[in-house]
């Protein structure tokens, strides 16, 4: 062979190789179910353990078990797999602001025409999150399986040397919170340590963090779009934005991008932070020595003081509807989230299973004794929301979140006029 | 009195634009509580934003991916570049003008027009996801065309009519011959699509999701901006400092060639 | 025989690209103009909607930010970017040594990643501990809110692009420069022409088409001016760096308006084309 010869050869072998990554298999027949899972550690390992121990007990249906492919998101990846025909049966980390568009499109399987499932879903979950998974077409689409609620986490230490040996509850305690702890610690002239810190991107998702729980907080749990109507612009959403807007006013946040940083939160630039119950793995490994934080509620204005609601981040299971075998799927999720399998799911992934009475249940009662970290947000799991049911629930939190931009960060304009305009964008969107 | 006036911008110059990088390469060494006050030298040095990083990302995978989908894409442009370039300069043929004033207009034609269409072309395929869709779409590439069909113009007629004369397809005129005369014309378009290749990122952030297929600047890019660094500074910087180090490399070995070739590129458009 | 095949090899090079002209090129356009008439978010079918599209981008004021961001983007980095090269460049046309490394150093920006200069430039332009807001603070100054000042914000990044492409143009000017003839230079110093004269009636004719150049190549790169605020500011603060084509990748790729993208798309080419062809013109008119 000439060097030609060669060259082209290697040619057509690099890309076939290319070719081959491509092939892979992901079609599923007959008795054979494929189940993605979230490709976070700790639920690899439960799926695992679950698809193993079903297989065993139900020889005529084979679960095949694979985790979602890592990708720039999740979401991205169900997505992908959608438009490509290539979904599994079963997905269990369906993000619940995303069903509604898939149940339109008509992807998924409505799990209410599904033998038992309305019983099934009434004595897993009170009326409120039923009504909250229920499609605006009347019909279920999916599980709610777990929820990770966002709480306020705080430096206990930082907190009781300014005063604080309660965490601040109202708005008022923690603009005064803010108030005592902002410094300037190195005598440069500008303040380099702050209350607590909210992303300054308008990444919509990142309103889930900042805007949103503050938001169900204040309104005990209300909604931004409501069977298709534009909710949001009440007396409460202005009072978040108002105080959120103080916090920034008065450089209580800090308005650069912290998180192209270090942790702000271990290093003690920062006491506060709305996070959800993962922040106690990390931290655990990455606080330094002596160093002691708890969780709180939502800080709410002052007559809000009872039942504080929060975001509870929730991950449902769905079917799609390429799916040969309903009726074997249902029976497999029915498996994985009887009381026993949600218990085992909470030890082995610290989130927490979304059925009612968590924190008085006896069975899940061990647990919390030995983890009382997660006891706050076992308490929280009786307040918390999920996402309305909207085609269009990305693009309302863009529109929330450039007006948060606007008015929180920056004070371009008043609350009042930033929860309208908000409002007014939303309406010419959701259909 | 000049002179030293003169050096000193140099230096200033030369120092501004070379210090970034060596910061970035020291502080990715540096202990991660360092970084935030770093100047120059970390008071120890350390592998542990790296192998914490290692641990984070598929590198390895992304850099495997980047060398793969570089090679092919340069190895295409090369090959067919050079073949419409030497139909178009040396062969006669119906629809040459038309070809050559296509090739033309669609160097004008901004991208911008064609991105969205060409995603759905590769979720029509079936390509999103792929090799595929990173290699094809850019293995032909107008401007190496053009810069070829200029080159092949230089050559002596005598050599492609004495090939002819013993009998060459034009496929062994051009491979065979013609190559090895095209050794600047190569480089040159090489380096260009070795470097554009390597750096490309906007097109693998649109059609590629899942993290095995992922080149290295996406890789890189989600890292850094989005959680999985867990708020670590060092390792985002280790990873920024592994994108940026197999290009510095190539260029401190063919420095030379990289400048002529970006200038003469330049110069063409 | 050997005739037949001398007339097929002809085509058999060109079909390569005659293929992918038509798959890759030819076809998206045509496509594209199907796409501005429909709704589609690629899990659904396609909805015909008629001029929504364009009914809706006249009505979106993003957008025509996001254009006025670019254009904000190319005021600032082109003139920066031909001063600077251009001085750069005389100071490396002078007798001195090492001209080789200089000019090395100042490429170096110009091959490496974007993704890596833009994370880099991030952590300088931090506003609390980053680099130049410390030798700000240490040269008692204040600081300055790189990229959290909604005006400063664009600048910055402009900035850094023309930090980082800076060094093509040294040396696109470098070759401009080493083609006047030194004799020009000589005969004006017998007539006692001051520098700015030197620099006026001779240096700047030999290199006015390498500014044109730089002007073009700038403008059609900043056009595409898309990872570094993806990267440094996520189009913020206040909207203030979102660029035409982050703008056009959001509705795409975040939301899945795959129409409405199609729909930016096409009007934000139209707009390039347009800014190109009276750049060219004005080119052709000056020389």
């Amino acid at each position: 062979m000439d060097k030609l010869t060669i060259f082209l050869h290697i040619t057509i072998f690099t890309i076939s190789i290319g070719l081959l990554g491509c092939s892979a298999d992901r079609s599923s027949s007959g008795n054979e179910l494929l189940y993605w899972s979230s490709n976070n550690t700790y639920e690899i390992e439960f799926a695992r353990a679950m698809v193993k121990s079903w297989n065993k007990q139900n020889p005529q249906v084979n679960i095949r078990f694979q985790p979602v492919p890592e990708g720039q998101s999740s979401e991205e990846v169900i997505l992908a797999a959608v438009v490509g025909e290539t979904t599994p049966d079963i997905y269990s980390n369906m993000w619940q602001g995303d069903v509604e568009s898939y149940a339109r499109a008509g992807v998924l399987i409505p799990l209410d025409t599904l033998d038992g499932f309305l019983d099934y879903i009434n004595e897993r979950c009170d009326k409120r999150v039923i009504e909250e998974i229920t499609s605006t077409d009347g019909h279920i689409y999916q599980i709610p399986w777990k929820i990770n609620p966002i709480m306020l986490i705080y430096n206990e230490k930082l907190l009781s040397q300014i005063g604080f040996n309660q965490p601040p509850r109202t708005y008022e305690d923690f603009l005064e919170a803010g108030r005592r702890f902002h410094k300037d610690t190195d005598g440069d002239g500008y303040v380099d340590r702050w209350i607590g810190y909210a992303e300054v991107v308008v990444t919509w998702w990142q309103r889930f963090f900042d805007f949103y729980p503050l938001y169900l907080a204040a309104s005990k749990g209300k909604a931004l779009i409501k069977d298709n109507e534009v909710v949001f612009d009440n007396q409460d959403a202005i009072d978040v934005f108002r105080f959120l807007r103080k916090l920034y006013a008065n450089n209580y946040f800090s308005l650069e991008r912290l998180s192209a940083r270090q942790d702000v939160f271990l290093s003690g630039i920062i006491a506060t932070r709305f996070t959800g119950p993962w922040e106690i793995r990390h931290a655990e490994r990455f606080k330094p020595k002596g160093f002691r934080y708890s969780f709180s509620t939502i800080p709410v204005p002052s007559d809000t003081l009872q039942n504080i609601y929060t975001y509870g981040d929730p991950k449902n299971i769905v079917i799609f509807n390429t799916c040969d075998n309903p009726a074997q799927a249902w029976q497999f999720l029915k498996f994985i989230t009887n009381k026993q399998n949600d218990l085992k799911f909470l030890q082995m992934t610290r989130q927490l299973p979304r059925r009612k009475h968590l924190a008085k249940d006896s069975t899940f009662a061990s647990f919390f004794d030995n983890n009382p970290k997660m006891i706050p947000f076992a308490r929280q799991a009786r307040y918390v929301k999920g996402t309305d049911s909207s085609p269009v629930l990305k693009e309302v939190f863009d529109i929330i979140s450039r007006e948060y931009e606007a008015c929180v960060v920056y004070g371009e304009k008043s609350a009042k006029q930033a929860v309208r305009n908000a409002a007014e964008a939303a309406r010419l969107i959701v259909r | 009195m000049r002179k030293v006036i003169l050096y000193t911008v140099l230096i200033a110059g030369a120092l501004m634009f070379i210090y970034p990088f060596l910061w970035m390469v020291l502080a990715s060494l540096a202990p991660e509580q360092d970084i935030g006050n770093l100047a120059l030298i970390p008071s120890s040095l350390t592998l542990k934003s790296y192998l914490q990083m290692f641990q984070k990302i598929p590198i390895f995978r992304a850099f495997f991916n980047s060398i793969l989908v570089t090679a092919s894409i340069t190895t295409g442009v090369l090959v067919f570049g050079s073949m419409v370039g030497y139909a178009l300069s040396r062969l006669e043929f119906r629809g040459r003008n038309l070809i050559f004033y296509i090739i033309i207009f669609t160097m004008t034609l901004p991208f911008q027009i064609i991105l969205i269409p060409q995603y759905i072309i590769m979720v029509e395929l079936r390509w999103v996801d792929t090799y595929l869709a990173l290699i094809v779409p850019y293995m032909i590439n107008a401007l190496s065309i053009i810069m070829f069909r200029q080159y092949f113009k230089s050559i002596p007629q005598d050599l492609i009519d004495a090939a002819r004369i013993d009998g060459c397809s034009e496929f062994r005129i051009l491979f065979r011959i013609l190559w090895p005369n095209a050794i600047p014309a190569m480089v040159t378009v090489g380096i260009i699509i070795f470097m554009t290749t390597w750096n490309e990122v906007l097109w693998p952030l649109i059609v590629i999701r899942k993290e095995e297929l992922m080149t290295m600047p996406q890789l890189v890019t989600l890292f850094v901006v989005g959680g999985r660094a867990e708020s670590q500074l060092g390792v985002k910087l280790a990873s920024a400092t592994m994108l940026a180090i197999p290009i510095i490399l190539a260029y401190l070995f063919f420095q030379r060639y990289f400048i002529q070739s970006m200038a003469t590129t330049g110069l063409k458009e | 025989m050997l005739l037949k095949k001398k007339h097929i090899a002809p085509y058999a090079m060109v079909s390569p690209y005659i293929i992918h002209f038509l798959a890759f090129i030819a076809f998206p356009v045509i496509f594209s103009l199907v796409l501005i008439f429909h709704h589609w978010n690629i899990i659904a079918p396609m909805e015909y909607v008629g001029l929504d599209n364009f009914y809706r981008l006249f009505h979106d004021k993003l957008f025509f930010k996001a254009i006025g961001n670019t254009l904000i983007f190319l005021i600032i980095h082109i003139p920066l970017q031909i001063i600077i090269a251009l001085f750069l460049a005389e100071v490396l046309n002078q007798k001195i040594k090492l001209r080789g490394f200089f000019r090395a150093a100042f490429f170096l920006p110009v091959v490496i990643s974007g993704v890596v200069v833009t994370y880099l430039w991030q952590q300088l332009y931090g506003y609390d501990t980053g680099l130049i807001n410390r030798i700000l603070v240490n040269l008692g100054l204040g600081r300055v809110g790189w990229i959290i000042n909604p005006d400063m914000a664009m600048p910055s990044i402009a900035f850094m692009a023309t930090w980082k492409n800076v060094g093509l143009y040294v040396v696109l000017f470098l070759v401009g420069l080493q083609s006047v003839p030194p004799h020009y230079y000589e005969a004006a110093d017998l007539e006692g022409a001051s520098h700015w004269q030197k620099f006026r009636y001779i240096t700047l004719p030999s290199i006015n088409p390498t500014i044109f150049m730089v002007v073009i190549l700038s403008t059609l790169g900043g056009f595409s001016l898309f990872i570094e605020p993806y990267i440094m500011t996520g189009g913020g603060p206040l909207n203030s760096t979102l660029s035409a084509m982050l703008y056009i990748y959001k509705q795409g790729f975040f939301f899945y308006h795959m129409g409405y993208a199609a729909t930016l798309g096409f009007f934000f080419a139209l707009i390039i084309l347009i800014v190109i062809i009276i750049q060219r013109k004005v080119v052709e008119r000056e020389s």
